[in-house]
């Protein structure tokens, strides 16, 4: 089961504020960022990942069709997941993060995205009770990582400084 | 749930990856090939009788206390879309910082090159290579000219260094709230409050016993210490890293305290290791470095000048000329936010395969630096020895001291924890030393720094270094530099 990165449009903050947008006093602590899949092809969102910049809350939302016949409607996915323990300090501020879709217990994604037909939807959708054969294919592909690593080179230094017995050298370089 | 197996998985991967390149691992490969010999150990159940035959003949412990040792002072893996300088800091305005203090240090370094015409590095004439050789145990009578060698930097141009420390995002605004920091470091970096601090250094508290209140000589033995010495020494017979680490949080008996640190640092002096520091020596004696000058002047300036610590100025020498000369020391960059100090060889500038690092471990020394390594002096007299302590001293924690970073245990962290818990409980004593143009931090930057030796008493400095080992944070010198305000 390959993974590949899916491209999307990435639109840049719209700040929700109330009243006039122009004042710049009484700054918003709430921005939303949309985005788009510009493929039509469907695919099944496994994972999220981002490098965050001072948000402490993210919530997710969706736009899910259910039929053709009917209006999309916006669904929550994640709400208020914390990336910042506490936002006044640096903690989580610049941190690199994956979410997942198991993470989500309603992370229903729109029928147009997911590629199986609605009656053949893992299990991941039902809180709790993650797909066995989901689950077992995750684990070996991380045991296959392990080993991997295991079988290459160890990582120890052979203690020469200098190049063949020579250390003369110039000044010190500033990179 | 599967992203803890999966992040476990890459922990262990890493951690085996690690130990494969150690002696460790040769000895216990070697003793499962001798154990065959064995008559307990049976063909049909192979691994299990080898696991057996580990566990009761201590090696399995061994193994624990290696393993103890890797988690202990290597961050666990982190995302694996983190580049390898996010795993050094990941803020990125303190790693732009660290930078700019670097190529600073560096500069100066150059023009004291340039001004005195002296080399970066110098292989010794032969005959130079014996005087030195003759004269190893007793460098400290040599009285070479180092007047127009300087310190690289000194604490307090470091200070300033940090006090200037911004986060861009980070708008403190014109008004004062109770939020406003009056102190000295402006970055919101996350510091433990008291209740916090209580919880964490929790064997610290009244009701639990402690060496250097409760074996004071007005106190009957009986009470505490007797019995606390007895546990020591059974940590001691089983030889386990963990248990000694967590018996240390209640200070150390004198007696026992070398051989507690050796097993907390997981240091066990095998002939690869004397042959090692033998290796390190060797080097010394062929090349002479700049950096050299700038260990001898600070040894002179320090040390030597200190009641205590005269007496070990040339087990001084052989410990820190052999350090600047070990590239083991080099792999500590990974989690240190420093880098390495990089050149070539003359007449190949920028050509990749003549590229080193100066010095060879990386470390430029800086005022003061000699006093890491003075209270070991006290605690272990066979140079090899002395040396691996103070090297998994240092790369485990007094990198930490002299480093720009926003780790819990890294000097910015320090100096913030000692102004928060002084503007937030002793306020009027705070008010009043900034009245005066003291401000608190300038008066306790160098303790912290050197983490306070050459100001206490070695017993209470002694003691003082068990709870850094013991809870495995420098944490502790934020909170004596603040007691010692009170």
């Amino acid at each position: 089961m390959s993974r590949v990165s899916v491209p999307c449009h990435v639109k840049g903050t719209v700040a929700l504020q109330v009243g006039d947008v122009r004042t710049s006093q009484g700054r918003p602590g709430v921005l939303v960022i949309d985005v788009t899949f510009p493929s039509v092809a469907p695919f099944e969102l496994q994972e999220i990942m981002f490098k965050n910049y001072y948000t402490a809350f993210l919530s997710i939302r969706v736009r899910q069709h259910t039929s053709p016949h009917t209006p999309a409607k916006w669904v929550t996915c994640l709400r208020d997941y914390c990336l910042m323990p506490d936002p006044h300090s640096e903690e989580g501020a610049q941190e690199y993060v994956s979410l997942f879709k198991h993470q989500s217990p309603s992370m229903t994604f729109p029928k147009w995205l997911s590629h199986p037909v609605p009656c053949e939807q893992p299990a991941p959708l039902i809180e709790g009770l993650p797909d066995p054969s989901r689950v077992s294919s995750e684990v070996q592909q991380m045991w296959a990582l392990t080993e991997m690593i295991r079988a290459s080179h160890t990582s120890t230094r052979i203690g020469r400084f200098d190049v063949d017995g020579c250390y003369d050298l110039n000044l010190l370089s500033y990179t | 749930m599967l992203q803890e197996e999966s992040d476990l998985s890459l922990v262990i991967a890493q951690i085996v990856q690690k130990l494969k390149g150690s002696n460790l691992y040769a000895q216990l490969e070697r003793q499962a090939w001798a154990s065959l010999q064995r008559p307990e150990i049976k063909l049909e159940s192979l691994k299990e009788d080898i696991k057996e035959f580990f566990k009761i003949s201590g090696w399995e412990k061994k193994l624990q206390n290696a393993v103890y040792s890797e988690l202990s002072v290597f961050p666990l893996p982190s995302h694996p879309a983190a580049p390898p300088e996010h795993l050094k800091e990941p803020l990125v305005y303190m790693r732009k910082a660290q930078g700019s203090w670097e190529k600073r240090i560096l500069k100066s370094l150059n023009s004291m090159c340039t001004e005195l015409s002296i080399p970066l590095a110098r292989k010794r004439p032969v005959g130079e290579q014996k005087e030195l050789l003759n004269k190893w145990n007793e460098m400290g009578t040599d009285e070479p000219d180092l007047s127009l060698f300087r310190p690289v930097y000194a604490p307090k141009d470091f200070l300033e260094v940090l006090i200037n420390l911004r986060n861009p995002n980070y708008e403190n605004g014109d008004s004062l709230s109770f939020r406003t920091h009056l102190g000295l470091i402006q970055v919101p970096l996350k510091v433990k409050d008291i209740p916090e601090l209580k919880e964490f250094f929790v064997e610290l508290g009244l009701t639990t016993g402690q060496l250097g209140i409760d074996d004071s000589t007005q106190v009957p033995p009986e009470l505490f210490e007797n019995e606390h010495v007895r546990i020591g020494q059974k940590v001691l017979a089983e030889q386990d890293s963990a248990a000694a680490q967590q018996y240390i949080r209640q200070g150390s008996p004198t007696a026992l305290r070398a051989e507690l640190w050796a097993l907390i640092l997981n240091i066990s002096s095998q002939p690869e290791d004397i042959l090692y520091y033998e290796q390190l020596k060797t080097n010394v004696i062929q090349h002479d470095l700049l950096v050299d000058s700038l260990i001898y002047k600070d040894v002179k300036l320090t040390a030597s000048n200190d009641d205590y610590y005269f007496v070990f100025e040339d087990y001084l020498y052989q410990v820190l000329l052999c350090f600047s000369r070990d590239t083991s020391v080099l792999g500590h960059f990974a989690y240190n936010s420093a880098s390495p100090p990089k050149s070539y060889i003359r007449g190949k500038l920028g050509l990749e395969e003549y590229a080193v690092f100066y010095p060879p471990n990386g470390v430029i020394p800086f005022h003061g630096f000699s006093m890491y390594v003075a209270p070991l002096c006290f605690l272990y007299h066979e140079p090899s020895k002395l040396y691996q302590i103070f090297r998994e001293m240092y790369v485990r924690f007094f990198f930490r001291l002299h480093s720009i970073s926003s780790h819990p245990s890294g000097i910015v962290s320090l100096c913030l924890l000692f102004e928060t818990l002084l503007q937030t409980y002793l306020p009027q004593l705070f008010y009043h030393l900034r009245e005066i143009g003291a401000q608190p931090l300038r008066i306790s930057f160098k303790w912290m720094v050197r983490a306070f030796s050459g100001y206490l008493a070695t017993d209470q400095l002694l003691l003082l270094w068990d709870r850094i080992l013991g809870y495995n944070s420098l944490e502790i010198l934020a909170a004596r530099a603040y007691c010692q305000l009170l």
